[in-house]
Parts: structure tokens; sequence; C-alpha cells
């Protein structure tokens, strides 16, 4: 047994449980899972969207107005509140954590977080300074690993994770300027993939050290790491996961046997995908259940993790593992276990990962009590 | 936990443990530094003014780090600052809004945490690494999340407030800590920061 293993064994239990989760298939964890059992996707044609006037399949919220961002976190915000009460909210042992790339880019000339700050002041009685996470597409998970260490200090009782970001020009203009950008709905792990499909979400997850009286799942452990090999481009061998999936299974104290179903990255770009199943291979889960759900959000940079981690929670809590949409025959190197159709199975142990720019790798596995 | 070692960066030179060890230029002052520093590293022209600043921050302090670190993922990046990528934002929205295309390799550097990239690569870090946004220096937070870094077993930390404010300083204050004994104590973080702003 290593050290990080027998120090997980004596921390404190965490627990996460539903907050909100507003995107193109809806607003509410009912209203994803109605969306997720029927198949439906919250990616649709958006004509001339790219900087040449191109089309693109894009997962946009259509009801939100120009102030596109500010609309967004007080839709998850508010569905919040009346979900747990404005009580836990304004409790000083709360803290709120926010994950988030670009914030809002209404505001690049001045400050794209001072709106958050703003909202959460005039919105709560708060007294926590909130702490913001920007590290590419891995924020989310970084951000529910982050609460998870708050939560076994005693530092606090409760912290409420938001991951969002935005759908704006700047964003799918730079992905296209890239390349990564696809032409058609984003089929992870598929040989046919052509790239990203950006979208935008809010996800809220409440991690508490009080047993929930709702669903809920143990967080068992978590760890990020970095490819040390591009800033833009995925490392070739998988090390950076490798490596974070490896730490996270010694701090969950698990065995990798145990886990029952992976929600991994799955961008829809050639190199991504590649490098993920290079990665599961290595690390030898690879024939383990897997689907990314890009293919129903879009990427959403730095909800992703968290929205992610909320929609594996509904696996968990109804035995379902969801389709991998836009996935029809495998397209990367090693082989996978994508999953292809809803079917129902036992789910207790999940590990969800996340790539991304800066060549950050970040993943965390959380349990079911049976 | 113990500082092991502090460097900073910023218009006035690069200082290493609270001593001036090279003045820059006022015009180009990164290059100027970069050259004076006899450092070859050509991948260093192609950054932004964070990830430059923190390069250069890092590259002084080598010894110091290659001291403590017991091997390639024992180190946990502990990176801050208030105005994230603001500085390549603009860049980058200036190369389309204006009659130009969208430029890629800045669209690269409109994440923050690309510093942390940056470093990972040049020494061969694997280790964990998150990049905060907070309001200014916060003392306070860091000892928290280096405690947070200590108790998931890592070894040692290595931090940066590194910052580009519109109107503001450009600097970088990196600071290595060790776990040393548990106790967090007084590590004067804003104190070492303020010392060096008043040089």
């Amino acid at each position: 047994m290593g050290i990080e293993t027998k120090l997980a064994s004596r921390l404190k239990p965490v627990y996460l449980t539903y907050g909100s989760l507003v995107s193109p298939l809806g607003i509410g964890m009912e209203q994803h899972l109605t969306a997720f059992n029927a198949g439906k996707t919250g990616v649709s044609f958006q004509q001339g969207t790219g900087f040449n006037k191109e089309d693109y399949y894009l997962g946009k919220i259509e009801s939100l107005s120009n102030n596109r961002y500010t609309d967004l976190l007080s839709l998850g915000f508010n569905d919040f509140v009346e979900k747990v009460g404005q009580e836990l909210i304004d409790s000083p042992s709360t803290l709120i954590i926010v994950s988030t790339t670009k914030a809002n880019l209404n505001d690049l000339d001045s400050d794209t977080f001072a709106s958050t700050r703003k909202f959460i002041q005039e919105t709560t009685n708060n007294p926590n300074t909130p702490i913001f996470i920007s590290n590419a597409c891995i924020s989310g998970v970084i951000a529910v690993n982050t609460a998870a260490d708050y939560i076994r200090s005693e530092k606090f009782t409760d912290v409420i994770v938001i991951g969002i970001d935005a759908l704006y020009d700047f964003v799918v203009y730079g992905f296209q300027a890239l390349y990564a950008l696809s032409n058609e709905p984003s089929k992870p792990f598929d040989k046919d993939r052509k790239g990203i499909s950006i979208g935008e979400a809010c996800g809220i997850i409440h991690v508490t050290s009080n047993k929930p009286t709702s669903f809920y799942v143990d967080y068992l452990g978590g760890a990020s790491s970095n490819d040390a090999n591009h800033i833009s481009g995925p490392s070739r061998t998988g090390e950076g996961l490798v490596r974070a999936v490896n730490r996270s299974i010694e701090r969950s104290n698990i065995a990798k046997e145990n886990i029952d179903f992976i929600s991994a990255h799955g961008t829809g770009t050639v190199y991504n995908d590649e490098m993920e199943s290079i990665a599961f291979s290595r690390l030898g889960v690879n024939h383990v259940p897997t689907n990314s759900l890009k293919g129903y959000f879009g990427h959403t940079l730095g909800a992703a993790g968290v929205i992610e981690i909320l929609i594996s929670m509904l696996s968990a809590e109804t035995n379902t593992l969801f389709k991998s949409l836009g996935f029809d025959e495998q397209g990367t190197s090693e082989s996978m276990n994508i999953i292809t159709n809803n079917t129902q199975a036992e789910i207790q142990t999940v590990l969800k990962t996340a790539s991304g720019f800066g060549g950050g790798n970040a993943a965390l596995i959380f349990q079911k009590t049976l | 936990m113990k500082v092991v070692a502090t460097s900073y960066i910023s218009v006035k030179g690069a200082f290493l443990n609270e001593k001036k060890i090279q003045h820059a230029d006022d015009t180009n002052w990164l290059k100027s530094l970069y050259q004076a520093l006899e450092i070859d590293y050509p991948k260093f022209y192609k950054m932004d003014t964070l990830s430059k600043m923190a390069f250069l921050a890092s590259e002084i302090m080598k010894n110091e780090i290659a001291a403590v670190q017991t091997s390639d993922q024992d180190m946990q990046l502990l990176f801050a600052n208030s105005a994230a990528s603001q500085q390549t934002d603009l860049k980058y929205l200036d190369s389309y809004a204006n009659g130009g295309t969208p430029s890629p390799s800045l669209f690269v550097y409109t994440l923050p945490n690309i510093v942390t990239g940056e470093l990972a690569i040049r020494n061969k870090w694997y280790g964990e690494n998150t990049f905060f946004i907070t309001e200014k220096f916060d003392e306070d937070f860091f000892k928290e999340q280096l405690q947070f870094a200590f108790s998931r077993g890592n070894k040692s930390c290595l931090c940066a407030w590194v910052d580009t404010p519109t109107d503001g300083i450009e600097e970088c204050f990196l600071f290595l800590v060790s776990e040393g004994e548990n106790k967090p104590g007084n590590l004067e973080l804003l104190n070492r920061l303020n010392n060096y702003r008043n040089e």
C-alpha cells in the first residue's frame, strides 16, 4: 500500500449531489434525463457562425441574450437556489468555487471575472471570497478536487462548484483558426471524427460533508498532471493522463478493476481521442464501458468537467450507461469499449477524466453507496 | 512548510532570494533579461508576457528547484493572477476585429494556465498544476492551497503570482515551498513580494 493510499483510507467523507444543469437540452437533471433517454442532442446547425460565415454545429442555448454569460449564470444559480434554499448559500460555512476558462467575454476590456463576483455579492449574503479556477478544459474536474480538499480540511462544510462558459465568436474563431472545429456534429472516438463542436453550459455540483437526504455519490479521490509535451497538442503517449488516473486510483484506495464506467474527455479531434485510447490501454482500463458527452453538449470548456460529472452521477443513479453520441465505428489505434446504446448496468464506481490546453490532465473517482 | 527560494521578474530586473541579479533595459525589457541571463531556449520568443516572465523566474531558480525535487511528479504548480490572459486576449481579438484573420498562435495563449504548461515542458514536470484567479495577491489563499497540496502527498510546490494587469505592473513572483514541518507558520509571502516591489 502506497503512502497516498494510506492517507485516503482515513480521510473524511465527501459527498457530491446534484446542483443544477443548464444546457441546450434544458434546465435541471430531470429534463436532461429525459433528453438522454431519448438520445437527443443539444448540438445544432448554426448558419454562418464561422469567421468567414462558414456553417458549424454548436451547442448553443437559443434563449440567451447578448449578455449570454450572465444570463447563463443566473439561470443556473436561480435553479440551484430554488432547489437548496438561500440558507445554504448564505452560510459562512459554504464556499463558492467557479470553474471557467473565459468567464464574461462581454467585459474583455475591463475584467471578465467582475460580473460573476458582482452577481454573487448581489444575490447572496455569503461572506466568503469566491474562488476562480481557470485551467483550460480540465478546470471543472480540478474544481471538484479542490472542493473536496476544502471539505476534508474542515474549513467548510459545503462547497458549491459552478462550471460555466458561454458561446462567443472569440472561442469559435480560435478553434476554427486551429483547424480543430468540425463542420458536422462532433463524433468522439469515431473513425470519421473531424473535430470539436463548441458549446455553452452551466453546471452546479453541491459538495458537502453532511450526508445528503437525496441521491448522492461518495467522492473518493482525484489528481491532476501535466504532459510536459506541448501547449496545444495532446501527448502522443498519453503520459499525463496515465499519471493523473494512476494517482486518482491510488488516492481513492480502490483497484482499477473496480471501475465500472469511464466518462472520458473525448473532444472529437483526431489527436485527443487517439491519445485517450493509448492512455486507457496503458492503464489497462480500455475494456471498461466509456463515453464522451461532447456529442450531446459540444465542448463546453470550463463547464465540461462539471456537467459531465453531473450526467455520470445520473448514470450511477439510474444504472444507465448512456451511449456515446456520434460514435459508430472505432477510430482509435487502441481498442476501446465505447457505449453504442443506452444500456442498463450496475454502475457503482466511476472514473471521470479531462485533458486540455497547456498539457493539463485531471481525473477523479466517485462511488455510489450500494 | 518552508519557503526554500523566491525570485522576481519585472521591468526592474531579475531578482533571486531578494537580491538583484540582473538589470533590465527599459525597451524590450523581457528580451534584454533573456539575453543577459544567457539562456538558450528559442521557444521563449514565441511566448506571451505571462509565460516569458514565469520562464525567466524559474530559470534563475533552477538550482534551488533541483535541490528539493525528489521525482518528476512530486512538485505541484500553484499559480494565480488577477487578469488571467487578458493581455493576450485583447491582442488575439485585435488580430481579427480590424480586417485581419484570427491568429491561432495568439489564441493558444488566451488561457492563463498555458504558463504552467510552458514550465512543465521546459523542465519535464509531470506533477499537479492549477491556475487560480484572485483579485490581488492573497497570502492566506496560497497557504491554504499549499496545505492541500502537501496533504495530497506532494513534496514541494512551485507557486507563482504572475500577472499582466492593464492598469498595473507586469510582474512574476515565484516561490518554492517544501513540505518540511507540517505547520504552515509565517511564510511572509506578502512581505517578500512587497520587498521586491519596493526595490
